[in-house]
């Protein structure tokens, strides 16, 4: 691994000239800086764990899709024994792409440049023409396969760091899993991706859409403001900022920066909100409003598979979004429906860095894999038309981000600060059984404010 | 039960142009017509006409733009997954669509200046009556704001005309997009 000290910027600005810890504020200029970029890429994106797609993606022998850590193209492939691999999609030979298609299945990569070849696994297993020996010999073929990142699979989600020796991925969770847990493991057979992601790029820099998913939820009341004049979410475009539909719950947020936003469903979505939960069960109030993606058949799996104090959770007030630092958006909502109803959306967005002025906005839309056929296909539906390319609430994020980007060039603009002064401060509710900073009430700015803590704790780390 | 699988092909048999084989030959009078539809269908949308968009739609419209892979070897004409759509509508979701355009849709408010391209029109008969398949090739430049830079997109466009007492209506459209990462910030225009 790289081993560097703490940095300064060429022109003498330190992280703490960016980040200032005591007004929580960070200068603009972070959004527009290419040594900044740089420094995160070793600092945070070849440090960190990284989000890279779901196991029922590939599910055979020699499956095998391509995606990105930061900017390094990485192969991840199920090798024979049914291990997932993620290796360096560059040739060790002369530094050809290895793989040239997005997705498919292959026992075994040849790289079409002079024919090295690897296993899904990532070893080598030799060049043409094997009595030349064009590997030659001052290493040995064990030494010349591609190099490989160390893997987690949580939930059925595929993680990969190049941090060999760093926290192991519960520590990169902490007490975040807790809630993670009760939307990723909570049935028997987990979540199924509904297809390959849908990929588009943006004119800004990763950390514009990555300190939104850090629970941002201010935001919904004013850029999805028609949201509200859907009617959906309660209120009415004229009443939004009297009654603030959907602001209430509760934040957590996490040292390592992710976060959650826990909502009482009933509370926040109209269609919901004459039911009435008083007097019922825990099983009475899932079966009357399951969590967004259950159904009332998956309920027996929520108690086999979670704590009671999870099931609890779940029934009154889910965490629906969120993000997982450092660049991964959670949503597992209620999304409005044409007919008045919800299936629910359960996605996922990855925001990958394409240098400093561009992401790629990666959106991973699931369903419980034990649901019927029939509620996949509206969730999809549904998904489809509220996140993502096309996204009715999300199209709106997708324009706004791009503005702050070219803003952010500005001699002048570059020195204005964002803020992040609404603070509430750790207050746990009475009874609440999770960990984490709790901030109950109207969502702040502290769960954002905890992004740009984990930002600065990564970036001031030797690298 | 579906291979929702990334690594699967689409199983899906590959499409290339015309599936019907009664050819409606370029210059007759229903060529004509569907050309002039498609023409006016783009001037709706680049002039943000919504409510004369919407009035070419068939109720029972089904609009699905797949997402692109990108493959080699044996599966290289396998490139357009249907287990993932950029878009998934029918006629009422596209109007809830065009209805919100109408309030807070700061996607596009201030809107985008929009031009969209239609050529390469092929035509067919289909089996049922006054039903017509239409490829054509779609070219869309579309101005943001004041981005010196104009974004672009390009696809076939596989559609169904239905023929409504002389109105030719939109009864199916399938984009299918040339890029696998779109460039597009958003689809937040019609196709
Ligand atoms: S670069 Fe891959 S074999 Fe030469
Ligand atoms: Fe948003």
């Amino acid at each position: 691994m790289l081993h560097k000290p703490g940095f300064v910027l060429s022109d003498g600005t330190t992280l703490d000239d960016l980040i200032d810890r005591d007004m929580n504020e960070v200068s603009m200029r972070v959004m527009d800086d290419a040594e900044l970029y740089h420094h995160e890429m070793e600092r945070i994106f070849a440090k960190t764990w990284l989000l890279l797609g779901h196991d029922s993606e590939i599910p055979k022998s020699g499956d095998y899709v391509v995606r990105d850590m930061g900017e390094d193209n990485v192969i991840v492939a199920r090798a024979r024994d049914g291990q997932i691999n993620v290796s360096l999609n560059v040739c060790p030979h002369r530094g050809m792409k290895v793989c040239t298609a997005e997705a498919g299945n292959a026992p075994i990569h040849r790289c079409i440049y002079h024919g090295w070849a690897f296993r899904p696994d990532g070893s080598f297993i030799g060049a043409p023409i094997e009595k030349e020996q064009m590997h030659g010999s001052k290493r040995t073929k064990d030494e010349l396969g591609l190099k490989k990142a160390r893997v987690h699979i949580y939930g059925g989600l595929i993680f990969a760091t190049w941090n060999i020796e760093g926290p192991s991925f519960d520590e990169f969770l902490g007490d975040a899993k807790y809630y993670l847990d009760q939307l990723f493991c909570r049935t028997d057979s987990g979540l199924e991706l509904l297809g390959p992601p849908q990929r588009f790029v943006l004119p800004c820099n990763w950390k514009i859409p990555s300190e939104q998913s850090a629970s941002d939820g201010f935001h919904t009341l004013t850029l999805h403001r028609s949201l509200m004049e859907g009617g959906v979410m309660g209120g009415t475009a004229e009443s939004i900022y009297d009654n603030a539909p959907g602001m209430y719950g509760v934040d957590v947020g996490f040292e390592q920066g992710h976060s959650l936003r826990c909502l009482e469903a009933a509370q926040t979505f109209k269609m919901f909100s004459d039911m009435s939960f008083e007097g019922k069960t825990l099983d009475e109030r899932l079966e009357m409003l399951p969590p967004p993606g259950i159904t009332k058949e998956l309920i027996p799996q929520l108690h086999k598979n979670l704590s009671p104090a999870q099931v609890e959770q779940l029934a009154t007030i889910p965490p629906q979004v969120g993000g997982m630092f450092p660049n991964v958006l959670v949503a597992f909502i209620f999304a409005p429906r044409t007919d008045g109803g919800s299936s629910g959306a359960l996605a996922l967005h990855a925001y990958v860095p394409r240098g400093p002025h561009q992401v790629e906005f990666v959106n991973f839309i699931f369903a419980e894999k034990d649901c019927p056929e029939q509620m996949k296909r509206d969730m999809l539906q549904n998904s489809i038309q509220q996140t993502g390319t096309s996204g009715l609430i999300e199209q709106d994020d997708a324009d706004t981000w791009p503005q702050i980007q070219r803003a952010a060039r500005g001699v002048m603009s570059k020195t204005q600060t964002l803020k992040y002064q609404a603070i509430h401060g750790h207050e746990k509710p009475e009874g609440w059984q999770g960990g984490g900073y709790c901030y109950p009430g109207f969502t702040k700015d502290d769960t954002q404010w905890n992004w740009w803590l984990a930002y600065h704790r990564l970036m001031s780390a030797d690298a | 039960m579906i291979d929702r699988s990334t690594a699967s092909a689409d199983q899906s048999a590959i499409v290339r142009g015309l599936v019907s084989k009664v050819r409606v030959p370029l210059g007759s009078e229903i060529y004509n017509r569907i050309l002039e539809t498609l023409y006016d269908e783009a001037a709706a949308l680049d002039e943000r006409r919504f409510d004369d968009w919407v009035a070419m739609l068939a109720e029972d419209l089904v609009y699905t733009a797949p997402i692109r892979l990108t493959r080699n070897g044996v599966n290289k004409d396998r490139d357009v997954m249907r287990t993932m759509m950029h878009f998934d509508d029918t006629y009422e979701s596209l109007l809830l669509r065009t209805g919100r355009l109408t309030k807070s849709a700061w996607a596009e408010d201030p809107p985008s200046r929009t031009r969209r391209f239609v050529t390469n029109v092929r035509v067919g008969e289909l089996d049922a009556p006054e039903e017509y398949e239409v490829i054509s090739y779609l070219y869309v430049e579309r101005s943001r704001l004041s981005v010196p830079e104009n974004e672009q997109t390009s696809g076939e466009r596989r559609d169904v005309w239905r023929n409504v007492g002389g109105v030719y209506k939109l009864a199916r459209r399938e984009i299918i997009l040339d890029q696998s990462t779109l460039s597009m910030a958003n689809l937040a225009i019609f196709l």
